[in-house]
């Protein structure tokens, strides 16, 4: 739960928006030209980090427009939200980023209230 | 203060409290001791603490229409309240349930599991109902309809607690730019100040006086919002938090105000001022009605007045006992004994004082061992320095463990904890959002030092005010305590038992054969024994379950780990989450611009989506719904059908590159289309299935109207602005939902024809000016209506669009021009029947998300030429042009005289025998299935495995009693093959 700045409207409750899974995710230019394969990454195949992941919005309760944020999947902070057409802000923009609350590995899950030893 | 008397009854009985009271402080007053039952067990259980910790107390108020698990240490009472113990019968002294005290072998931990594997059906019919009648707290409340509301906040500074450290906070705060939240639980700010006799003054002032003089202080602060009775349970990711404020604390229920109201608060900073919780320590019958937490008696006498007992005995293993000594003293009353598990020379010296002053039974280096008594405290057992057992008569023990900071907020927070040795507690280390800890949530025990903490922690904050405080204390406030987690049993029965976690009746023996049985991860262990997983999510006792378990595993405490926290901090009402989000607020009603007259009609209604639409109109008070559709379908091929179609889904498509756009969305093939006709369309998703039809309508390349399903008129819309806005953002064109803005009549059958002539005597509806998918604008009165030629069910048909102000008048109009055709309404139901028999299909009924046009034999419908649309590329992967895929084929009994049921399975062969010794192979289910009045045998399609190889051939539908019958695998189009009729 949290709020979602729209680029259009400003912050609004995140009950407003819907998320539309990876962004960036471009749609082949000539899909006759490609192989099954490759068509089939482009409509099943998504990336599913845990930390920086960049992802599209849509204000549905409001606007109606999308966008795209950067999300921190381990905390769920946006961290930044850019219009649809407008260069992505580069990964290592967001390199200090805090991982995971308590600093277990970069892959799995973990839930460790204490600190160890 | 205790003139007035406030009356209310307890199991029948009337008692009398005082304003202010919590159930539990009047039921104390009347030196009432026995509450309930506990959870397995069911033995006497009576009040441990004064306070939202309480693991027993629990009650059903049963004029707030049976509100169960009610904390009797926090609900306060009010004239004529009546209150009930739970889970007894057939009353609280005399309980049957205590069998289980005596069956407890069996109920030893992880008994869920191992107990009841079998036999087969005994679950459900046995071991559930007994359960639930024997375990388990309150009874469930009756219907009612909420007045809880939600409120929300956004704020600079949320301080949680309005105890000293929340309260010096606040004055930091006071009359600053900052935006500012006070939350306090309580119905007033004070905390520690109120509860106990730690402080003598501040500022030479008592500490009434100062608490008086802060609160209005940060009252007329115009920065400070306050909101009381109100506890914070949850603190989620990204400074969200959630409180849940009672509006009736002390009042009866106001059936016309709010009850609860759920607090929404986003933040930027939180601080956390939340305090500390007293611990318990495990002793044989640790449960008894009589034992108290230390901390909680001392609580009863300051702040309510109560005397629970004037002599009992206490059993401490730190110095914090020192405040209720002082307490019970300095009122007169003197202690039974002490008993403390330190050594005499490290017990403090102003302790030692006043119990030589009052000539106290002082046991040094001794433990209670255990307490006897039926239903309440009578001995208590304690084993002395030199290992002998001397025991003493009472009525009451209070015991402290410890003291824990309540860090439930600050770890749901995803902070860090770390272990304190000088308290042996957890406490907060690494704080994971803008979060800040003061006071004893933070480990800091001390008076002194919360000044420096406080001025520290908050001087990222720009001009806040300077702190004038000073402090007297009674006593000493160095705190030392000695590690005691549990004592040993010195007698053996089945009726002594050690509780580690009193609500769920976990004893310190099932953490030992749970560890024993391989379960030595601190989650899995809580899972197996139910440890810690009440209502009270093991508030006073988990860090002792897990310094026991830290013991047994050889390991260090902070090794062992807590379990997770999890939101909320305390339950919180359904009635408060659903808010007025219940009954007629639940969701929206949709009704069409005609519901009234199908009320008049008495249209049976049907719920699709949100709308209102009738199902099948009753045309007597006895006729079945098999009757009315029946009658209706014929009507419709005999003469005509009007149905009112105005829920289906119209968007509005505009723009330069309006063709182009609709030719990406849609299947078919719109370029070649004339103006003013229309097109049965289709929209697939991009893996090639298909999500949705309709009629797509071109007014020039420019503007186009497509209709959508019912049900997908939003998402389909959704759809269309994503793709232009993310995918082809460089096309000109917008969308607009006109669903609204008309009403639809869909117009079916042979008459319909000579119907629209009458109705709209102007317009010539010949085949030559008006043929099938073609439509047009018309003036009608002083508006606009639309025409289109088209049909759902296989009749000559048209679709009448006019504005919803126009509508009623129009469609009476209808039935008033044809009267010698016995025009019929028909609804829904009637609806799908007659597109069944023509074998359209319904988009998610005949499909799923897994079909695609290919499976539906609508290759026709594809533009094969068109070198892009969603989905194209997909029906050309291998998986898609596979042979085998599930393909729609229509099924018609052999036996004419049989129906098929929807949703059953097509088969190979006829037998479905028990035993199944092979597994029966699955074709496919059935989709739809109707009985047609017009073909007089049931029709029905099918999703079946290869289906388009096996028409002609006979296969067989399962049916509910494991029969099946045999079918005929034909074409999906029953009626009229060659589409004559509605080409008439
Ligand atoms: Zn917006």
């Amino acid at each position: 739960m949290f709020t979602i700045r729209c680029p259009y409207c400003g912050e609004r409750d995140q009950s407003e928006f819907s998320n539309g899974g990876e962004a960036h995710v471009t749609r082949p230019k000539d899909p006759e030209q490609i192989s099954d394969r490759e068509w089939s990454e482009y409509v099943f195949i998504r990336a599913n980090p845990k930390g920086i992941y960049y992802e599209r919005w849509v204000h549905t309760h409001g606007c109606k427009k999308w966008f795209n944020a950067v999300r921190n999947t381990s905390t769920d902070e946006i961290l930044k939200v850019y219009k649809i057409g407008e260069t992505p802000p580069p990964l290592k923009e967001f390199k200090n980023t805090i991982k995971t609350p308590s600093g277990e590995p970069d892959v799995g899950s973990g839930n460790f209230s204490v600190k160890k030893p | 203060m205790t003139e007035s008397k406030i009356y209310f009854k307890f199991d029948g009985k009337k008692y009398a409290g005082n304003e202010g009271d919590t159930i539990a402080a009047a039921l104390l007053r009347n030196n009432v001791r026995l509450i309930g039952r506990s959870f397995k067990y069911h033995r006497p259980r009576g009040i441990y603490t004064c306070g939202i910790e309480e693991p027993n107390a629990l009650v059903q108020i049963i004029n707030e229409h049976n509100e169960p698990n009610v904390r009797a240490t926090v609900k306060k009472i009010y004239e004529g309240m009546i209150v009930k113990s739970q889970n007894r019968w057939p009353s609280l002294k005399t309980d049957l349930g205590s069998i289980n005290n005596i069956l407890s072998p069996i109920f030893s931990a992880g008994f869920y599991y191992k107990t009841f594997m079998g036999p087969k059906g005994f679950w459900k019919n046995v071991y559930e109902p007994l359960i639930r009648r024997t375990a388990g707290l309150g009874k469930p409340p009756k219907e009612f309809k909420s007045k809880s509301i939600h409120q929300h906040h956004n704020v600079d500074v949320i301080i949680v607690g309005g105890g000293l450290s929340g309260l010096l906070a606040a004055r930091k705060f006071a009359g600053t730019n900052y935006d500012v939240l006070l939350v306090e639980r309580e119905d007033a700010f004070g905390g520690i100040l109120k509860n106990a006799n730690k402080i003598k003054s501040i500022n030479d002032q008592p500490t009434d006086e100062w608490l008086e003089k802060t609160e209005r202080l940060i009252r007329n602060s115009n920065n400070i919002k306050i909101l009381k009775n109100t506890l914070v349970t949850t603190y989620n990711f990204s400074d969200h938090l959630i409180a849940l404020e009672d509006k009736n604390v002390g009042k009866p229920q106001d059936n016309e105000k709010p009850e609860l109201v759920l607090h929404k608060i986003r933040t930027k900073h939180t601080i956390l001022a939340n305090g500390h919780i007293e611990r318990f320590i495990t002793f044989r019958n640790n449960d008894l009605p009589g034992v108290m937490l230390a901390a909680s008696f001392e609580k009863y006498l300051n702040r309510y007045s109560v005397v629970p007992d004037e002599s009992p005995v206490i059993f401490t293993n730190n110095s914090s006992t020192f405040s209720l000594l002082k307490s019970l003293t300095d009122l007169g009353h003197r202690p039974k004994a002490y008993v403390d598990i330190r050594d005499q020379k490290n017990i403090e010296k102003e302790t030692l004082e006043l119990l030589e002053k009052f000539s106290i039974p002082f046991y040094p280096k001794s433990e209670v061992e255990g307490c006897e008594g039926q239903k309440e405290v009578k001995k208590v057992s304690i084993r002395t320095k030199k290992n002998k057992i001397s025991k003493i008569k009472t009525s009451m023990l209070c015991v402290s463990g410890g003291f824990n900071p309540d860090i439930h907020l600050f770890t749901q927070s995803k902070g860090l904890l770390k272990w304190d040795k000088d308290h042996l507690t957890f406490k907060p280390d690494r704080i994971f959002q803008k979060t800040i800890t003061l006071g004893s949530v933070s480990g800091n025990f001390s008076y002194e030092k919360l000044l420096v903490e406080v001025e520290k922690k908050l001087s990222e904050f720009e001009g806040l005010n300077e702190l004038e405080v000073k402090f007297e204390l009674n006593g000493s406030e160095k705190f030392q305590i000695k590690e005691l987690w549990e004592t040993k049993h010195e007698k053996k029965s089945i009726w002594s038992k050690s509780f580690i976690d009193l609500q769920n009746d976990v004893t310190t023996k099932d953490l030992r054969q749970a560890v024993n049985e391989g379960f030595n991860r601190i989650e899995h262990l809580k899972r197996f024994t139910t440890n810690s997983m009440g209502t009270d999510q093991g508030k006073i006792s988990s860090i002792n379950a897990l310094g026991i378990v830290s013991k047994i595993l050889k390991k260090d405490i902070s090794e062992v780990g807590t379990t997770t926290y999890r939101p909320p901090y305390s339950p919180v009402n359904f009635s408060a989450i659903a808010g007025r989000s219940t009954y007629e607020f639940y969701d929206p009603e949709r009704k069409t611009p005609l519901h009234s007259w199908h009320v008049k009609q008495n249209a049976v209604f049907e719920n699709v989506g949100q709308w209102k639409r009738p199902w099948y109109f009753k045309k007597s008070e006895d006729e079945t719904m098999h009757q009315a559709v029946q009658r209706e379908a014929e009507q419709v091929r005999k003469t005509a059908g009007i149905l009112d179609g105005s829920t289906l889904g119209k968007i509005e498509i505009k723009g330069k590159d309006a063709l182009t756009f609709v030719n990406l969305m849609y299947t078919n093939s719109f370029t070649k289309m004339k103006p003013k006709t229309g097109r049965y369309a289709l929209m697939l998703g991009e893996d090639g299935m298909v999500k949705d039809d309709g009629i797509v309508c071109k007014i020039n390349d420019q503007h186009f109207i497509v209709t959508t399903t019912t049900g997908n008129a939003a998402s389909v819309l959704a759809h269309m602005e994503e793709y232009s806005q993310t995918e082809w953002p460089n096309l000109n064109v917008y969308m607009n939902s006109i669903t609204e803005q008309f009403a639809t009549f869909n117009l079916s059958g042979p008459k319909s024809r000579v119907i629209m002539s009458r109705v709209f005597n102007d317009i010539d509806f010949s085949n030559d000016q008006f043929p099938f998918m073609s439509f047009n604008n018309f003036k009608y009165l002083d508006t606009e209506i639309r025409i289109l030629r088209a049909s759902f069910t296989g009749e000559l048909g048209y679709e009448i669009y006019v504005p919803p102000s126009h509508a009623l008048k129009l469609w009476q109009r209808f039935f008033i021009s044809s009267r010698d055709f016995d025009l019929v309404p028909y609804g829904t139901e009637t609806m799908h029947l007659l597109r069944a028999e023509k074998g359209y299909i319904i988009v998610g009924q005949d499909t799923d998300g897994t079909v695609t046009p290919l499976d539906l034999n609508l290759n026709w419908m594809i533009g094969k030429k068109k070198k892009d649309f969603i989905g194209k590329r997909s029906l050309t992967r291998t998986d898609i042009v596979r042979e085998n895929r599930k393909q729609l084929v229509g099924l018609v009994p052999v036996d004419k005289t049989l129906g098929i049921e929807e949703g059953q399975h097509v088969i190979e062969h006829k037998d479905l025998s028990l035993p199944i010794k092979d597994p029966v192979d699955m074709l496919g289910h059935v989709t739809s299935s109707y009985f047609s009045p017009n073909l007089n045998h049931s029709v029905a399609m099918a999703l079946i495995r290869g289906g388009k190889r096996k028409i002609g051939s006979r296969l067989f539908v399962s049916t509910e009693n494991l029969n099946t019958i045999a079918v005929e695998v034909v074409e999906p189009n029953f009626i009229d093959p060659k589409n004559e009729r509605m080409m008439l």
